[in-house]
């Protein structure tokens, strides 16, 4: 069997597969072949991406596409199911300290639209409900909890709201308008402390700073996302269970840290960016089912391990370094870098607080408040930048990719910002695209954008 | 008197007078071509933008205030104070206000706001200041809402802009009680005007009807409930926050189930027969509640979104006229 890495498409993975079983591969009860979301579960998006053809690859996405079984199995046994919205990995972690309940991000839905090809009508949903393509391809969560077709309608709905993004905010009002109650809790706009008033001055996660005042009030929001999922639960979610669920949640973290590290700063990139892409989502909410969740990135991570190593890889020695800004609606996006001749080197989706380990060293709601505070999409988009360009520097990325979220309220101000500081301060050149749910209509522009930024690098590299 | 400009009503005029400021409450201008925003592409509220321009062009102002009761607005601050010239205090407004956290935190910010207005060269603020303003444009508004009935729309939504530009009664306001209101009476829902906006007030009384209720973002919707007496001599910072904080409706509220329970009443109350719901492009939060709203409101509804000047188009004027035929 050849096992050298390599990017395949779901055509070769399935000889792929053959020749894996073969060899004795062994599965978890979600695995097999990765057509059978194609032709059971729809997700047409399948027949257009190329993959990594690794186990640990495979294993990923038979992962990834079957959340929704676990949910369903979780409700059977009792279970009870917190959806989380707009909380890029802080409630998820209270809720799975509780063996009892499960907890899932409906905004996930967002990639309803691509994997499924339009098929699921998610959109159509959204628009009849007045909420048009004006807004981020977020709006298809709207279609998923009315159909009930995606996930089931979790126990516990809770959005957080504040310094968030408007888009997210107004699609979720509409839902609650619909019938769905909603804890709303509060993220307020994270400012550095006035230091002249006495302000004390809190570190967070990322390197980053808030009064203690905004780190209290965050606190006291998320003690009554604490109280209603204890009430939903029907049990105490005492600081004990807290701390195990953040020591787990930081295992992950610490397992994605060093993925993260191996496949950006490899001479070769040992791991493609479109698995990265769900590895790293992977940290939002474990995927509904948090153990199974770090078992799928240790195994990646032995993949990457093994091929740094051996000084392999699915991509060419000279990729040009990208770094990527911003989570793709499409994930096709992530292949045309690589097909133009790109790697990725570095990312900020929008979610670096999930990726950064959550403190240990204070009490657990304290640390999660520390946490929530940290979300890029709370600060000023300086804050935002300043970070991008760190991580430009650790990763030695050679240029900087801007991923426009359609319709996103943020991303205007966001990009030029971005844009400005990492060109000025780096050097760096910089590009915008925009990429839809579906990006086959423009993918000719996306990829002539990309080739230019490529051959931009290529022309400045010494010879 | 410095001025200090804002747009956001969660931004409590009296407070800043109470710090021996002028609070301006501007309507932004179209017009005003600034380069703050240069290098910014598409996706930038029409409303953000202007706003920011506006105050960033506006002379002998001595601040800006802007809140996070929008996202666009709150990127554009952070514009404004990277490349204008205005000091530029951006104020924490919670979405949510269910929670006694909520409310604790915007007094926290009302008290932040302070030592900024000291800052930019107001002064500490005693109660007895405080109360005095408060009782002022408390007065004022009440004033205003009982001329009402002796003006026209075009003329009431004048007197508004004008009060909260200037934040003392407009001259020559009829008595109380004189009615020369006539037409089909309308509401006007959504997003804020630009300077310039009586243009829409005038047209739909040319074809009929009248704004009888204002309940976008520059309307009288965006005050605060009247203060009570009793608590503006025992506390009235408080006082001052809960009536700003606690009863402004908005649609960015989570829930903004207010908006709905206060529109609910004053559409009954004021006997309105159709809705203009009027959002710019870009505008999440009011675009969200279109649909909405018009399931909800159980009247015919004309959705109009403006052109990035806000100015009226011959489209718009068109379907003002076809909506006012339907009604007449």
């Amino acid at each position: 069997m050849k096992d050298s890495p390599a990017r395949i498409t779901l055509e070769e993975w399935d000889a792929r597969y053959a020749e894996l079983r073969v060899a004795g591969l062994r599965e978890p009860w979600y695995g097999g072949p990765l057509r059978r979301h194609v032709d059971e579960g729809g997700d047409y998006r399948l027949l257009r991406l190329r993959y990594d053809n690794s186990a640990a690859a495979l294993r990923l996405w038979n992962f990834l596409l079957t959340e929704e079984d676990r949910l369903k199995e979780a409700r059977r046994q009792g279970k009870k199911l917190v959806g989380a919205m707009k909380d890029l990995g802080t409630v998820p972690v209270m809720a799975y300290s509780l063996a009892n309940v499960t907890a899932f991000y409906p905004d996930g839905a967002w990639w309803i639209p691509c994997v499924m090809e339009l098929s699921s009508r998610d959109l159509e949903i959204a628009d009849s409900l007045g909420i048009d393509e004006s807004f981020c391809p977020v709006r298809a969560m709207l279609g998923a909890f009315l159909t009930e077709a995606h996930f089931p309608i979790p126990d516990l709905l809770t959005c957080n709201v504040g310094a968030t993004c408007d888009d997210f905010s107004a699609i979720a009002q509409r839902l609650n308008g619909l019938g769905f109650p909603i804890l709303w809790w509060e993220t307020p706009h994270r400012r550095q402390p006035d230091s002249a008033a006495g302000e004390e001055s809190v570190p967070l996660p990322g390197g980053l700073i808030a009064p203690r005042e905004q780190v209290d009030f965050v606190r006291s929001e998320l003690e009554r996302v604490r109280g209603a999922i204890e009430e939903v639960a029907g049990g105490r979610l005492d600081d004990a269970a807290l701390r195990d669920g953040i020591r787990v949640a930081n295992r992950m973290r610490r397992v994605l840290a060093e993925l993260r590290q191996l496949a950006y700063s490899a001479p070769v990139c040992p791991i493609p960016a479109l698995e990265m892409l769900i590895a790293e989502m992977l940290a939002l909410h474990f995927c509904s089912d948090r153990e199974e969740a770090i078992r799928v990135l240790e195994e990646l991570l032995e993949e990457a391990r093994r091929r740094v190593g051996e000084g392999v890889g699915p991509l060419r020695k000279d990729a040009v370094r990208v770094f990527w800004v911003n989570p793709v609606a499409d994930l096709r996006a992530m292949n045309i870098l690589e097909d133009c001749g790109g790697r990725v080197c570095g990312t900020e989706y929008l979610f670096s607080h999930a990726l950064d380990p959550i403190p240990e060293d204070v009490a657990p709601m304290e640390a999660l408040a520390r946490t929530a505070l940290a979300d890029p999409m709370v600060g000023p988009c300086s804050d935002r930048a300043d970070r991008i360009c760190r991580d430009i520097q650790l990763f030695g990325a050679e240029a900087v990719l801007v991923s426009r979220i359609p319709g996103a309220s943020h991303c205007a101000v966001e990009g030029a910002v971005i844009h400005e500081t990492v060109r000025k301060r780096l050097g760096l050149p910089v590009q915008e695209i925009e990429v839809p749910p579906l990006c086959d209509a423009v993918a000719p522009t996306i990829r002539t954008r990309i080739e230019a930024l490529i051959e931009i690098v290529k022309g400045r590299r010494k010879p | 008197m410095s001025s200090v400009l804002y747009t956001c009503p969660f931004v409590p005029a009296e407070w800043i007078l109470a710090h021996g400021l002028s609070p301006q409450r501007f309507l932004p201008s179209p017009s005003r071509d600034g380069d703050v925003f240069a290098g910014v592409g598409e996706g930038i509220c029409p409303f953000a933008r202007a706003a920011v321009e506006t105050a960033c062009t506006e002379p002998g102002a001595a601040a800006l205030v802007a809140t996070t009761t929008c996202d666009q607005m709150r990127r554009a601050a952070e514009f404004a104070e990277a490349y204008g010239r205005l000091p530029v205090f951006l104020m924490h407004v919670p979405s949510s206000w269910e929670s006694a956290g909520a409310h604790r935190y915007y007094r926290g910010e009302l008290k932040r706001l302070g030592r900024f207005l000291e800052e930019v060269g107001g002064r500490v603020p005693s109660s007895e200041d405080l109360a005095a303003a408060m009782e002022d444009l408390d007065a004022a508004r009440g004033a205003l809402l009982d001329a009402r009935p002796g003006m026209t729309s075009s003329q009431f939504a004048g007197a508004v802009a004008e009060f909260h530009r200037g934040g003392v009664l407009p001259a020559g306001l009829p008595a109380k009680g004189n009615e020369v209101g006539s037409g089909v009476p309308l509401a006007l829902v959504g997003s804020p005007f630009f300077e310039g906006h009586l243009e829409v007030f005038d047209l739909i009384e040319r074809l009929g009807g009248r704004v009888a209720l204002d309940a976008t973002t520059s309307g009288e919707g965006s005050w605060p409930r009247p203060f009570s007496r009793r608590r503006l001599r025992e506390d009235p910072f408080d006082e001052l926050a809960d009536a700003y904080f606690g009863s402004i409706p908005d649609a960015f509220r989570r829930p903004n189930s207010l908006l709905y329970q206060w529109l609910k009443r004053e559409l009954q109350t004021r006997g309105i027969r159709g809705i203009i719901f009027r959002r710019y492009v870009w505008c999440d939060t009011w675009h969200a509640e279109a649909q909405r709203m018009k399931e909800w409101c159980g009247m015919p509804m004309l959705i109009l979104e403006p052109e990035d000047d806000a100015r009226l188009r011959a489209r718009g004027i068109s379907r003002i006229e076809a909506f006012m035929e339907v009604l007449r």
